[in-house]
C-alpha cells in the first residue's frame, strides 16, 4: 500500500511536471526578474535621474493635469519613490455619451514627469513591467487566456510539489550530496538540493500565486452569496461608484498638506498612490493609499478627502479576517514590502525555482534515454520534448538578454519601439527553438 | 525509484489512467465548486468574508481530492467517492439556498 502510494505520486509527479514544466520555468524566471522590476525599468531608462520630494512632485503633477486634461474622468498619480525616480501619471479620458469607450495606446493617457511637473523625453520601452506582465497574462495571447492558462499551470505546480515530496522521500536526507559529472544522479541532486532548499517558498509561492487570481479561477465561494460579482466588489470596495459632476466648477485644494494627514495616519507609512476623480469639479475627491512598500497586506489602506475643501470624508474600513488573509497572501507573493536582504532571498529563492523546474524536465529526458530500445535514434516523442526543453532553458535566458540589449540598440526614433524590444525576445527565443 | 514504464503501458493501462486524469482535473474541480459553494454559504461570517475564507481554501481542497483521486485503489473507489461527495455537497447546497438565507 505505502509502495503502491509512492509509486502513483511519482507517476503523477512526472507528468504533471512535464505538462506545464515549459511554462513553469517561463512563469518562474520572469517572476524572479520581476521582483526587481522597478530596477529594471531604471537601468532600462537612463535618461532619468534625481530623486525628487514626493509631496511637490505630486503637487507638480497636478498642475501639469490641471492644465491639460481638466475635463477627464479621473487622474491617477504614482509619486516618486526610493525605488522610481519618476512621478507616473495616467487618466480616465471624459466619456461620450452613447459612445463606448475606444481603446488608446498607452502612451495617449500617460505621462511620465519629474520632479517639477514637466514632462521627461525617454526612450520608449515597458522595462521591467514587461516581465511582470509576462508572468501571468503572456504574451501575443488575449489576456484572459492568458490567465487560465497560467492558473492550470500553477495547479499542476502544486500537486507536483505534494507529489514530489512523496516521489523524491529521501530529499531531506539527500540534501548535503550534489555529485557533479554523474549524469542522471547529478541532475537528482541538483533537482533535489534546488527543491529543498526554498520548499516552503515553493509551496508558498504557489499557492499565493493561486490567490492573487483566485475569483476568477474559483468564482462559486463569490456566486453562491451575490447575484453577481459586482455586488460582491461593491460590498468590498465601497464608494467607488461613479457620481455624476455637478458642473459647479471648484479649484483642488494643495495636496501636500493632504498627503502628511494620510502619512501620519497610517503611523508615517508613504503615500503610494493618489486618485483623484471629477477634478475641477465641487464633486471632486481625493483617494490617496498606502505605500505596498510599507506593509505586508497588498490591499493598502486608502484615505479619502473632499477635493474642493480637504475634508476628510472616509476611510477605508476595518477588514475582516478572511480579507486580511486574502492580502497579506497576495502581499507576500508580490514581495512590494520587502527590503533589499529580503528582496534578494526572495530573487535567490525564485532562482533556485527555476533550476529545480528546468533540472526536473532534463531529468525526464536523461532517465529515459538510457532505456530507449536505441539511444542513438530516439523516438519522435522523446526527440520532441528534449528539443522544447532546451528551447525553453536556455531560449528564455537568451531572450531576456536580447530584449535588454534591444533596450540599448534599437534607434531611439523606431516606431513601436517598445513592441520591438518585445518582439526581439521571442524572435530569440524561437530562434533557438529551430 | 519506481516509475512505471512509459512506452511499455498496455491500452488497457493508458485508458486507466486517463480515466483518473479526467475524475481527477474535471471531477475534482466540480466537488471543489460545490465544496466552495457551501463553505461560503455555511461558514458564520459576513457573506464577504466567507465567499473569500472559501475561495482561499479552494485551491487546498482541489489539491487534497487530486493526490487522493490518484491514491485510490481502484476506479470504483474513485467513482463511489466522487458520487456520495457531488450528492452530499449538492443537497447541503440545495437545501441551503431553498432555505433562503443570503443571497
Amino acid at each position: 500500500m505505502k509502495e503502491s502510494f509512492r509509486q502513483s505520486m511519482a507517476w503523477l509527479h512526472t507528468w504533471t511536471g512535464l505538462m506545464f514544466g515549459w511554462l513553469l520555468f517561463a512563469m518562474f524566471l520572469t517572476g524572479t526578474a520581476a521582483y526587481f522590476q522597478q530596477e529594471i525599468s531604471r537601468w532600462m531608462r537612463p535618461e532619468l535621474v534625481a530623486n525628487a520630494d514626493p509631496a511637490s512632485a505630486t503637487q507638480a503633477a497636478i498642475n501639469y493635469l490641471q492644465a491639460r486634461q481638466s475635463d477627464a474622468e479621473s487622474w491617477f498619480i504614482t509619486p516618486p519613490s526610493a525605488r522610481n525616480p519618476a512621478t507616473e501619471v495616467f487618466w480616465q479620458p471624459k466619456k461620450v455619451e452613447g459612445k463606448p469607450p475606444t481603446r488608446r495606446k498607452r502612451g495617449e493617457t500617460s505621462a511620465m514627469l519629474d520632479g517639477g511637473g514637466h514632462p521627461v523625453t525617454i526612450r520608449e520601452t515597458r522595462g521591467g513591467f514587461f516581465l511582470y506582465r509576462f508572468h501571468f497574462d503572456l504574451h501575443y495571447m488575449p489576456v484572459i487566456w492568458a490567465r487560465y492558462l497560467v492558473g492550470v499551470a500553477a495547479m499542476f505546480m502544486l500537486v507536483a510539489i505534494l507529489s514530489g515530496i512523496v516521489t523524491h522521500k529521501k530529499i531531506f536526507a539527500d540534501f548535503f550530496m550534489l555529485r557533479f559529472g554523474k549524469g542522471q544522479r547529478s541532475w537528482l541532486d541538483a533537482h533535489n538540493v534546488t527543491a529543498v532548499f526554498a520548499l516552503p517558498f515553493y509551496l508558498i509561492i504557489t499557492y499565493t500565486g493561486l490567490v492573487t487570481l483566485a475569483t476568477q479561477y474559483m468564482p462559486w465561494g463569490v456566486m453562491a452569496n451575490y447575484a453577481s460579482p459586482e455586488t460582491f466588489f461593491e460590498e468590498l470596495f465601497p464608494g467607488r461608484a461613479d457620481v455624476p459632476r455637478s458642473g459647479v466648477a471648484a479649484p483642488l485644494v494643495s495636496v501636500s498638506p493632504l498627503m502628511g494627514i494620510a502619512s501620519r495616519t497610517w503611523g508615517g507609512a508613504a503615500v503610494g498612490s493618489i486618485q483623484v476623480t471629477n477634478p475641477g469639479d465641487s464633486t471632486a475627491a481625493i483617494t490617496m493609499t498606502r505605500s505596498a512598500s510599507t506593509a505586508i497586506g497588498a490591499r493598502g489602506e486608502s484615505i479619502v478627502f473632499a477635493g474642493p475643501s480637504g475634508k476628510l470624508l472616509d476611510r477605508h474600513a476595518q477588514e475582516g479576517g478572511a480579507l486580511a488573509t486574502q492580502s497579506v497572501m497576495v502581499g507576500i507573493h508580490a514581495g512590494r514590502f520587502a527590503d533589499w536582504a529580503l528582496r534578494w532571498l526572495y530573487f535567490l529563492s525564485g532562482i533556485g525555482g527555476t533550476i529545480m523546474v528546468g533540472s526536473g524536465l532534463v531529468l525526464w529526458t536523461v532517465k529515459r534515454r538510457a532505456k530507449l530500445p536505441d539511444p542513438m535514434q530516439p523516438h519522435f516523442g522523446f526527440r520532441l520534448v528534449e528539443r522544447l526543453n532546451i528551447a525553453a532553458i536556455v531560449g528564455l535566458p537568451a531572450g531576456l538578454a536580447t530584449y535588454f540589449m534591444a533596450n540599448r540598440l534599437l534607434p531611439l526614433a523606431m516606431a513601436d519601439r517598445a513592441e520591438w524590444e518585445i518582439n526581439s525576445l521571442f524572435l530569440t527565443w524561437a530562434g533557438v527553438l529551430l | 525509484m519506481a516509475v512505471p514504464p512509459t512506452r511499455t503501458g498496455s491500452a488497457r493501462q493508458r485508458l486507466h489512467v486517463l480515466a483518473r486524469a479526467i475524475a481527477a482535473i474535471i471531477g475534482g474541480y466540480v466537488v471543489t465548486a460545490l465544496a466552495v459553494a457551501c463553505l461560503a454559504r455555511l461558514l458564520p461570517m459576513r457573506p464577504a468574508e466567507a465567499s473569500i475564507a472559501a475561495t482561499l481554501a479552494s485551491f487546498a481542497i482541489y489539491a487534497g481530492i487530486i493526490v487522493a483521486i490518484f491514491w485510490a485503489k481502484s476506479m470504483l473507489r474513485v467513482c463511489m467517492g466522487l458520487g456520495s461527495a457531488l450528492l452530499l455537497l449538492g443537497a447541503a447546497l440545495y437545501l441551503s439556498i431553498l432555505t433562503g438565507g443570503r443571497l
